[in-house]
């Protein structure tokens, strides 16, 4: 897996790469939207980690460009502006996801991976992460052959964790596609509804299955 | 006593004055040529004292209604002559943060209160200006915050995944990272406040069935209520659509609730209603707890503003939640309010206009 990041501000792509690195990407950078067309027309990426402050023309002229190119890389824009707007902007331009900064880096890679993941997502109904399963079409969950009882947002907030099994789940990227807010609400709300799930599916179990990573969010799967 | 009455009586006093001078004048000369042809024809005395008669008549009917006229015309004239001065008072009123930018208009015809009006709006100008200077300042404060904050949580990011790291080195890079969330929440809010402020924060209007994102916004305080066994209860809720951002609505019942959960005590109690009027509608939250003390209950919805200074250190958040909510509600033309007292129910009302 190859990825492109597109960033001016040196240290804020000099962290971004390493962390891709540590995560087993393999991580270009630029340093402006010149470049950065330059890089994406002689490589093909996996992914474009783009921000819309650039020198010169910037993230969304960029992506334009590419778009225009029929190139169609997955692109995760990072903006420092932060605006409704401007994310509805970068979305219609054909951007496929948008991060506000400051970002957490757990977060950023975590969508990074996302959308590596897109074409080939787990479209099975049936989802399973050691013996816990949710049938998708019955909303049924179960662990160790018990039916577990969920609220339908707990049960959304499974689900979303099932999809993403092995992989570290941001409080942003959770608060997004379980609760489809795009404001930080500033409440603990994620932390206290994984803790209730946590009851539901790990506390009769010896296998924990749902993993806290202070600071950065969750993660389900079957080893620690 | 408004300066138009004081001018009016002014008016009709000097007014009244002349005439009667006037009358004297006239008075005396006939009474002088009177006397003249008296010593001429004696024979025509008994009219004459008629025409005296006549004369105090004439006096007091034209000299009565001179005084009206007097009183009227000065009125007329004095509320003529002050209209800009009301209407300028009215223009005045009106002036607010939010519209110094709003110049009052000019009469044009050069007289004083044009020249006062030109004096005032010059005022209001580098009001503005000022104003306008403070709100970028803060703007590009928060924005160039921006950056610095993404760096250190990434460096901070980083460090934390060296394995080889002591406990007490992670747990120390573990609350500063929480302390640089923490500030770019609190940057974020500042930001978004200043936005809303200089008016570039747009509202995505659409249909909102109000009631529904109470019903969701009920669901997730009983979660959040839980681990303090705080009872959470709906106590009406009505089919309720309105035209709102749907996101900033949801923004502003979760803020307000999760206010209710965070003042609260442990086995308290927070109850919500949404109730339609007639146009408007009414969602009302009240919480248990120990209140808000009457000196710093005016003050809550300012920014950084704690309710409690008891405790400042055990809550978290930023210190704009209520600032945050105030806006929403505002941005959506309607009310919010609150009541408390120490050791009393606290209530919040939010009154939204219902769409026309």
């Amino acid at each position: 897996m190859r990825v492109l990041v597109v960033e001016d501000e040196k240290k804020t792509a000099s962290f971004v790469r390493k962390a891709l690195q540590a995560e087993g990407f393999a991580a270009d950078v630029c340093h402006n939207g010149d470049d950065a067309l330059a890089a994406a027309k002689a490589t093909p990426f996996d992914v474009i980690v783009l921000d819309i402050m650039l020198p010169g023309r910037d993230g969304l002229g960029v992506l334009k460009q590419l778009r225009e190119r029929k190139n169609s890389t997955p692109v995760l824009l990072l903006s420092a502006r932060g605006e409704v707007n401007e994310r509805v902007e970068g979305l219609n331009a054909g951007a496929d996801d948008y991060l506000p900064k400051p970002f957490e880096l757990s977060e950023l890679v975590a969508r990074v991976r996302a959308l590596t993941r897109r074409n080939g997502e787990n479209k099975s109904t049936i989802l399973r992460v050691a013996d816990l399963t949710l049938d998708t079409v019955a909303h049924y969950a179960q662990r160790g052959g018990k039916k577990i009882e969920l609220t339908s947002r707990e049960y959304r907030l499974l689900e979303f964790l099932m999809r993403s099994a092995g992989r570290l789940c941001g409080r942003m990227m959770i608060l997004e596609k379980v609760w489809d807010y795009n404001f930080d609400p500033g409440t603990n709300l994620v932390d206290v509804y994984v803790r209730r799930l946590r009851e539901k599916i790990d506390a009769d179990f010896e296998i924990k299955l749902l993993h806290t990573v202070r600071g950065s969010g969750y993660v389900l799967k079957e080893q620690p | 006593m408004t300066i138009r009455t004081r001018l009016a009586l002014w008016y009709a006093v000097i007014f009244s004055a002349s005439l009667l001078a006037i009358g004297a004048v006239v008075y005396s000369e006939l009474i002088v040529e009177q006397r003249a042809k008296a010593t001429k024809h004696h024979e025509e005395n008994v009219v004459d004292s008629d025409a005296g008669e006549d004369l105090t008549q004439i006096i007091l009917l034209y000299g009565g209604s001179a005084i009206v006229v007097g009183l009227l015309g000065g009125w007329w004239l004095t509320s003529r002559a002050l209209a800009p001065v009301t209407k300028l008072t009215h223009a005045v009123e009106k002036i607010q943060e939010s519209n110094l930018a709003q110049k009052i208009p000019r009469t044009g015809n050069g007289d004083e209160l044009d020249r006062l009006t030109e004096v005032f709006n010059a005022m209001t100008g580098r009001l503005d200006g000022s104003f306008n200077r403070i709100r970028e300042f803060t703007l590009h404060a928060s924005h160039e915050l921006k950056t610095p904050l993404t760096v250190l949580c990434g460096e901070t990011e980083t460090a934390l995944r060296d394995e080889k790291l002591s406990q007490p080195e992670r747990e120390r890079l573990l609350s500063q990272l929480d302390e640089v969330q923490r500030l770019t929440k609190i940057v974020d809010g500042l930001t978004l406040l200043t936005k809303a402020d200089a008016g570039q924060v747009a509202l995505n209007l659409e249909a909102v069935k109000l009631d529904e994102l109470v019903r969701d916004n009920f669901a997730d305080t009983q979660i959040l209520a839980e681990p303090q066994q705080i009872k959470v209860e709906l106590a009406t809720c009505d089919t309720i659509s309105i035209r709102g951002d749907r996101h900033r609505l949801r923004q502003l019942l979760l803020n307000l609730a999760d206010n209710a959960v965070k003042y609260n005590q442990p086995g308290g109690k927070v109850t919500m209603s949404l109730r339609g009027a007639e146009d408007f509608a009414e969602f009302k939250i009240e919480n248990s707890g120990a209140g808000i003390s009457p000196e710093k209950l005016p003050r809550v919805f300012d920014r950084f503003f704690r309710g409690d200074s008891a405790h400042e250190n055990t809550i978290d958040g930023c210190g704009l939640g209520l600032s945050i909510a105030q806006w929403i509600v505002s941005a959506h033309g309607g009310k919010i309010q609150i009541e408390s007292a120490p050791e009393k129910l606290t209530i919040v009302i939010v009154r939204l206009p219902l769409a026309k």
